[in-house]
């Protein structure tokens, strides 16, 4: 086995040292990889012929980026193209966030954007501060459900090493998300008189009691964590793409892309995570962007067909356990609708990349099989084993994997296992993340799995499942 | 493990995007506020085991996701409940004005004799209150809700939400206005030896909760 790795490993770097990479080839070792890459149990062997493997600076990051279709094949283009992208993310900045916003109104210049042609109260459908208020009703949508993206790991309520400097330069005074954020939410006051005519202002104490426990704290002027960064990106796709704007469960697609890119090594990467991260979740969700659009659901490219497609798949592949899942009434809506939408992200991706260590991983279709969707549809089944269970997982997961999700998705997926595996390492260096990080195992608690009726340790019944997957594949 | 109830019921949880329906289903089942909770995309499940009049039922919860966009999928959940929790927040009138809209969806998908309890959610917040307990307990009475207000995060009166729908279905059966045996009315029986055996049975299920389940 170790020799097909040594092979496998030199495809990967001969590869990528191309000076115009073979995209085809490259899915292709991908994909075959998600399979025999995470048969490893111990990775470190391979991890290391790997790091060397990615040597030349071609970081397996920037292979997802390329997966994503984001950097072009040929990597002399790169630096110009990457240079160029950011710009226009810059510009986007200053378009959508800088420019409408209330900018050096506090600094006693006269404002600009109160004339008498457009102010607050215009009721005109055109005014651009209509459109400003309009858009806050998103951005408050996108905030709430940002806060608390990932919610198990700290990632996201730490401050990040570069926070974006166009809008946070305290010279310029712009105003931030943040502050929109904290308008909208206007304060009540209620006005008592009393019989002798005094006036009594009372403001009601709870209303920003919101997070009780203060853990969604935010951060001092000048930096800012990273949801705010998730935040920004959402807020200007929602912009760009008013036909869809937000729709929960965007925030879930992007995380993990802006984790990849805001883990990097690389610092160069790391700074730009945003933008980066903007063009990748943009051309994702190009090939995703269907599942959220309502008025599409029941058209051939809408959810509602996609899901019965996963089921047909599954009757194909798998008739016993299709035929099971008939029997007990068990429609693909109930388990199959967030696994397209999301692209899983609930799901597998969490275990590939937050969780660091390779025994702890395990192999994907441990993650598949003991997490918590499968146990979702688990509870619906009453009188199933476990190994029954284990399968529904393994099966049904590497269906929607191998034929339905977009195939970017595979590969990212994969770019994202081979990235954990090269820093492996450094994660062991920072124990005490690691400890945050998501640990799929973890994840509910036996006590909480007994209540809900979610099997969560199926790894004894691993021998069934591993079976049923070398059927499939 | 085998676990003993006379009746199973399937149980929704509606109403709009954030007004607290997976805490409140989590508060239920595990008796603590999730402080971080995420928000729905499809559905989630819970279930519990729980003693209404000397009978066991066992509760299996269908909590939904409450964004406008997730309606269409969301409808597919419906069919065949026999209990549903109808949840807006009492901080948020919009989410009390889309009652009308959820409760036709229920009655129109589910069954015409789903049983409903309207809950006014968000009960500890009531400084921020924008909908009085008068108004929604008459809306609740047109419509022939029962209705709750209840804190998710006090855990006030969740319990109870969960414990009189289902005693209402029980009381139901019992007068014979529902029929268990029908399709889709979201009622099974727990065990079918125990439709028989119903009274010896009483025992055994009395040491189950003994042992602390």
């Amino acid at each position: 086995m170790s020799s097909s790795y040594k092979n496998r490993i030199q495809e990967f770097k001969a590869t990528l040292s191309e000076q115009k990479i073979d995209l085809k080839a490259l899915r292709e070792l991908c994909f075959s990889d998600v399979f025999t890459v995470s048969r490893v149990s111990q990775g470190s062997r391979v991890k290391e012929a790997f790091v060397r493997s990615a040597g030349r600076s071609v970081s397996d990051l920037s292979s997802s980026a390329i997966l994503l279709n984001y950097l072009p094949p040929d990597q002399a283009l790169w630096e110009t193209f990457l240079t160029k992208q950011r710009d226009v993310y810059a510009q986007f900045l200053r378009e959508m966030i800088i420019q409408p916003g209330i900018a050096k109104a506090n600094l006693g210049v006269s404002r600009e954007d109160v004339t008498l042609e457009d102010h607050p109260l215009n009721p005109n459908p055109d005014s651009r501060w209509n459109t400003y208020f309009k858009d806050n009703e998103v951005l408050l949508q996108i905030d709430k459900d940002v806060r608390r993206l990932y919610p198990d790991m700290a990632f996201f309520q730490r401050p990040t090493d570069f926070p974006c400097q166009l809008i946070l330069d305290p010279q310029n005074e712009y105003e931030t998300l943040r502050r929109r954020v904290e308008q909208t939410t206007l304060k009540a006051q209620t006005v008592n008189r009393n019989r002798s005519g005094v006036t009594n202002v009372s403001s009601p104490g709870k209303a920003l009691n919101l997070y009780p426990s203060n853990e969604y704290e935010v951060l001092p002027n000048g930096c800012e964590a990273h949801w705010e960064v998730v935040e920004r990106i959402l807020f200007i796709y929602a912009k760009l793409n008013p036909g869809i704007a937000y729709v929960q469960g965007m925030n879930e697609i992007v995380g993990p892309i802006y984790y990849t890119f805001a883990t990097d090594p690389n610092s160069q990467w790391k700074e730009h995570a945003e933008a980066d991260t903007f063009f990748c979740f943009t051309n994702l969700m190009s090939e995703n962007r269907d599942n959220f659009i309502k008025s599409l659901d029941d058209s051939q490219c809408g959810i509602t067909f996609k899901m019965e497609s996963v089921f047909s798949k599954l009757k194909e592949k798998d008739t016993e356990l299709y035929m099971r899942l008939q029997e007990q009434n068990i429609k693909p809506q109930y388990f199959t609708f967030r696994w397209l939408t999301l692209l899983l992200s609930q799901e597998i991706i969490p275990s590939l990349m937050f969780t660091p260590s390779s025994s702890k991983r395990k192999n994907c279709r441990t993650v598949c099989s003991s997490h918590a969707p499968l146990g979702s549809a688990s509870s619906l089944m009453i009188d199933s084993s476990a190994a029954h269970l284990a399968r529904v997982g393994s099966s049904v997961c590497l269906c929607v994997i191998e034929r339905l999700v977009l195939p970017s998705l595979r590969i990212f997926l994969i770019a994202r296992h081979l990235k954990s595996l090269q820093t492996a390492d450094e994660c062991v260096d920072s124990f005490r993340d690691r400890e945050t990080l998501f640990d799929s195992g973890k994840r509910i608690s036996p006590e909480a799995a007994r209540h809900y009726g979610r099997v969560t340790d199926l790894r004894s019944a691993l021998p069934a499942s591993a079976q049923s997957l070398s059927f499939i594949c | 493990m085998s676990e003993t109830y006379d009746f199973l019921f399937k149980f929704l949880v509606i109403g709009n995007a954030g007004t607290g329906k997976s805490c409140l289903l989590h508060q239920f089942i595990e008796k603590r506020f999730k402080d971080d909770s995420n928000h729905t995309i499809g559905v989630e499940f819970g279930s519990k085991i729980i003693s209404v009049v000397n009978k066991f039922v066992k509760l299996q919860i269908w909590d939904t996701a409450g964004q406008e966009r997730f309606r269409s999928v969301t409808r597919s959940y419906y069919r065949g409940a026999a209990g549903a929790l109808l949840v807006y927040d009492i901080t948020s009138r919009e989410t009390y004005n889309a009652l009308t809209n959820w409760l036709t969806d229920a009655r129109m998908l589910a069954s015409q004799n789903i049983v409903i309890i309207l809950c006014g959610n968000k009960k500890d917040l009531d400084a921020d209150r924008e909908v009085t307990f008068l108004e929604a307990s008459r809306f609740a009475q047109e419509n022939e809700l029962m209705f709750l207000e209840t804190s998710a995060l006090t855990g006030e009166n969740v319990e109870e939400a969960f414990v009189q729908c289902a005693r209402k279905i029980l009381n139901k059966i019992e007068s014979g206005e529902l029929d268990p045996e029908r399709m889709g009315s979201g009622i099974q029986y727990g065990d079918a030896a125990l439709r028989q055996l119903r009274s010896p049975r009483r025992a055994q299920a009395e040491s189950v909760q003994e042992c602390g389940c």
